[in-house]
């Protein structure tokens, strides 16, 4: 069993067609657990990518730099 | 075109025209005494000039053009016509820039004009203001013109749109921090993802330079490592204060976007050119905003239904192998048999004991790995409900004990499974290692002593195969001892 995920929606697609074989069909116990136990880490996978992005507001400025946004905009930055 | 127009004007002459030149000194008196008044091209010109300029200062002039032409001087020259008359006529190019549209032959527009005379061609002509379009307004045909434009380089290809990011990463946002629009978007990103990481590139959204500085913002905002899709926009205002999103600089900048833009300008009736470049349209900021979310919005529930479905599929599984197996252990014969066995001898007992330790193994391995990762799938999926809203932390609570009840349940029933396959199992297997059953005549009991048998009396033997009847010919009580 490959371990790598190329991206989410790879990941996406390759979940719905192990959730599909394992409803489907009458695979023997090993290679059952055996996909199983992939479609777990896809969706733990998938849930992290869900979750990762920070929560932040940032301010690209004319010198092409990154700043916290201001506290009225809701940024961690100075009012 | 040079035959019909010698380029009089090589240089914008200032506004306050130059004074006519002071009539020429008039000519020495002639020899005949004939009273007449002799007046030089030059000094009829001069006349001609000062009654048309002074006659047509400001004058509004309807016509259709014809023979547009930019000089290299940037001025524009052409024709002003209608049916039975024309009229030359040329604007400077300061004015030519103020124009938002494109002057071009066919044109039927209204001029502000004042005549002039060139002396050296004999000819006048139209020095324009500035045009107004006839029917349309210039801001409309501007538009239709850009339009058009744009559209036969392909900007507007349905094949050129590209779609929304599954799960944008961070989301950059073009507009001017001191408006509506900016506000809305964070209202909306923050209540429906609080994660989201927004990348906000300011600009000048109405004014002189704001498209240049919409086009700047855009090109920047590409660039942002991790930036996967763009809002451009501002909130409601007059045709002349969106005016920038209907510049040419500000569609080819969405275009140029390596990653998908969103237009976002005005409210729901408000189309700009962007609307028709950016590769999907929103009709308010806050729509804008919610597109991006949503969209994420629905992978989580397709991934929650996917990980629910994930886990009923191999829990079904392992259900219907109990079964299986406690439909074995149900069929008459075999119930109780093992223990039975068992009791009748210390070979048949160490080797059914074996067996069951190698079983009992095997399956314990697998349900070990099974609860594992079943656990791995539960605990995730209640974190992040716990950790997405914490306002419902009551509610959240009740699943959570409920799914460790659940799961507790499960852990006991699959245990009697695993103890009840092992049970049913055994005897099957030492039949077929040469054991047998013995039956009474009408079956009703098992023999297990040989002293309730008497020689002479018919019994049934079960083998792993198949069954044999017998008549008991001789009975030894005493050879095998408990």
């Amino acid at each position: 069993m490959s371990d790598s995920i190329k991206d989410f929606e790879a990941a996406i697609a390759e979940l719905e067609t192990i959730v599909k074989k394992l409803e489907e069909g009458d695979l023997p116990l090993e290679k059952s657990l055996e996909l199983y136990e992939r479609g777990v880490h896809l969706s733990r996978f998938c849930h992290a990518r869900l979750e990762e992005t920070e929560r932040r507001i940032e301010i690209l400025n004319e010198r092409g730099q990154l700043k916290p946004a201001p506290a009225n905009l809701g940024g961690d930055g100075p009012e | 075109m040079s035959s019909l127009f010698d380029l009089p004007f090589e240089e914008e002459p200032e506004p306050a025209a130059a004074p006519a030149p002071a009539p020429a000194p008039p000519p020495p008196p002639a020899p005949v005494p004939q009273p007449r008044r002799v007046l030089t091209v030059s000094e009829l010109t001069a006349r001609i000039r000062t009654l048309l300029e002074e006659t047509f200062v400001e004058i509004w002039v309807a016509g259709e053009l014809s023979n547009c032409k930019v000089w290299n001087t940037g001025h524009l020259y052409f024709t002003l016509k209608d049916r039975n008359a024309q009229i030359r006529g040329v604007m400077f190019r300061s004015a030519l820039r103020r124009l938002r549209f494109t002057p071009k032959d066919g044109l039927r527009v209204v001029a502000r004009a004042r005549v002039s005379v060139y002396d050296q061609k004999g000819d006048y002509q139209l020095l324009c203001e500035h045009f107004e379009p006839e029917g349309l307004g210039a801001l409309q045909l501007a538009f239709d013109q850009l339009k058009k434009r744009l559209s036969a380089d392909g900007l507007f290809d349905e094949r050129r749109k590209r779609p929304l990011p599954s799960l944008p990463r961070k989301i950059g946002v073009v507009t001017s921090l001191d408006g509506a629009a900016v506000r809305d978007i964070i209202k909306v990103l923050r209540r429906r993802h609080p994660n989201a990481h927004i990348v906000i590139r300011p600009a000048r959204v109405q004014g002189e330079g704001a498209a240049m500085d919409i086009a700047r913002a855009m090109a920047a905002i590409g660039k942002v490592k991790g930036v996967d899709v763009v809002i451009v926009g501002r909130g409601g205002g007059s045709i002349e204060d969106l005016w920038a999103f209907n510049e040419e600089v500000v569609a080819r900048a969405i275009a140029g976007c390596p990653v998908p833009t969103i237009s976002a300008v005005g409210h729901e009736t408000d189309v700009t050119i962007a609307d028709f470049v950016a590769d999907v349209r929103a009709p308010t900021p806050s729509a804008a905003a919610e597109m991006v979310v949503t969209r994420k919005e629905d992978f989580c529930s397709r991934i929650d239904r996917l990980s629910q479905r994930l886990g009923a599929a191999m829990g079904g599984r392992m259900r219907r192998l109990e079964l299986r197996i406690r439909a074995l252990e149900a069929r008459p014969g075999y119930a109780g048999f093992h223990g039975r066995l068992v009791m009748r001898g210390r070979h048949a007992a160490e080797l059914t004991h074996a067996m069951r330790r190698a079983m009992l193994a095997a399956l314990a391995r697998r349900q070990r790995g099974y609860q594992a990762l079943r656990l791995k799938l539960e605990t995730f999926d209640l974190r992040r409900r716990l950790g997405q809203v914490r306002a419902r932390l009551v509610s959240a609570d009740g699943r959570l004990n409920a799914a460790a009840a659940r799961s507790r349940h499960a852990a006991d029933a699959r245990l009697r499974g695993a103890a009840a396959r092992l049970e049913s199992l055994s005897p099957l297997a030492v039949l077929g290692r040469g054991y047998a059953v013995c039956w009474n005549a009408d079956r009703t009991a098992i023999i297990r002593d040989a002293s309730s048998v008497s020689p002479g009396e018919r019994v049934h033997v079960t083998l792993h195969r198949g069954e044999l009847t017998a008549d008991v010919i001789e009975n030894q009580e005493s050879r095998i001892k408990n």
